[in-house]
């Protein structure tokens, strides 16, 4: 999250678009209750889970909370190098 | 039976006491009887803000400890007929009201009145779980700043809490200009964040601060943006399908325009 804001905030734009950015991130928090620290662990583990299948691009790896209207999302971005299973796992 | 509606906000100096104000005013012009009932106990400046400071006796405490009745609290507005103030205590302290108590004076007043409005005090405290204690509907006012914004989201979620589910949202200090130039959210950014239905939209007006130095609300200046923003803020409540022109679609210089031709 907060790389993303510092991304909006670096950007030339005008300040009622950094205002409406900034305040949909707050809100987030505000309402959840979830904050950049527990967004960090979220992430860190996670990488790990996936890190055990996939070959990971670690440091490109996001976690976010993102909202619209009245609906939060969990959105990922996760960039796979490669895989580490040899055979399809069998279900 | 009346209808009592809270005016909120959560962040202070976004203009609660200036929109009860007008508010009531404008509702008592249109022939209401009106109850406006200062809840910022301790800080009180709606009798001030409506020129009535010199006339108040008695207070919403002296009405809880017995001193007097509600009638005789009441001060009437004598610029317009059935328009009457509740004034808050200057001496106590927030905490000495309960909200069980509020409730049961926002009862007596709604019997007998078409509209109270309570000004709130800033803050998601005592205070303004009193104020919002005998409100059947909210007012919530914002102005267009992420902190006030903020503070409005937070606002309604404890409203909605406390079953307050008619919510509507009065956008408060909107320069057209500083839209214009991308400096300042407008109404669809706001109405977006916070899902909750806008009612009007007040413009900044120098006119504010004059009427309030007067003691006159501006509703009573026909000349002023602010006040007939809130007159028909006033007609919407009662019901009247007015288009709320600052929020028409035909881009910005569609609503910007017809915001100021009426
Ligand atoms: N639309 C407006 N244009 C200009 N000044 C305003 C406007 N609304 C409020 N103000 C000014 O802002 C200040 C705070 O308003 P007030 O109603 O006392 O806020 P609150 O009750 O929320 O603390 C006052 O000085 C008031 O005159
Ligand atoms: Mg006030």
């Amino acid at each position: 999250m907060f790389r993303r804001l510092m991304q909006l905030l670096n950007r030339e734009q005008k300040s009622k678009s950094v205002a409406k950015s900034r305040l949909q991130l707050i809100l987030v928090q505000d309402r959840t209750g979830i904050d950049e620290e527990i967004m960090e662990s979220l992430q860190t583990e996670l990488t790990e889970v996936l890190s055990k299948y996939f070959i990971l691009e670690r440091e490109q790896v996001e976690v976010e909370l993102e909202r619209e209207q009245d609906s939060m999302a969990l959105v990922a971005n996760i960039p796979v190098l490669g895989t580490k299973v040899r055979h399809p796992v069998e279900a | 039976m009346g209808k009592v509606i809270v005016v909120t906000s959560g962040k202070g100096g976004v203009g609660k006491s200036t929109s009860t104000a007008n508010l009531g005013t404008a509702l008592a012009v249109l022939g209401k009887k009106v109850a406006v009932v200062d809840a910022d106990v301790g800080l009180r400046n709606l009798d001030v803000i409506m020129g009535l400071e010199s006339r108040v006796v008695y207070t919403s405490m002296d009405v809880l400890e017995g001193v007097c009745e509600l009638e005789q609290a009441l001060v009437k507005d004598r610029r317009t007929k059935d328009l009457y103030l509740l004034a808050a205590s200057q001496k106590n302290n927030k905490n000495d009201i309960q909200p069980e108590q509020m409730k049961k004076l926002c009862l007596e007043l709604k019997e007998t009145h078409d509209y109270v409005l309570v000004d709130s005090p800033a803050g998601i405290e005592q205070g303004f779980q009193n104020a919002a204690a005998g409100a059947d509907d909210a007012l919530v006012v914002t102005t267009p700043e992420v902190a006030a914004v903020r503070d409005a989201d937070r606002i309604i979620g404890l409203l909605q809490n406390m079953a307050i589910n008619n919510l509507t949202l009065i956008i408060n200090r909107l320069s057209p200009e500083m839209v214009k130039t991308g400096d300042m959210m407008e109404p669809t950014d706001i109405i977006d964040i916070l899902s909750i239905d806008l009612i009007g939209v007040i413009p900044e007006d120098k006119e504010i601060v004059v009427s309030t130095n007067r003691g006159m609300p501006t509703t009573y200046n026909h000349k002023s943006d602010a006040g007939q923003a809130y007159k028909r803020i006033a007609q919407r409540l009662e019901g009247e399908d007015v288009p709320i022109p600052e929020f028409k679609s035909g881009g910005f210089a569609g609503w910007v325009g017809k915001l100021f031709k009426g």
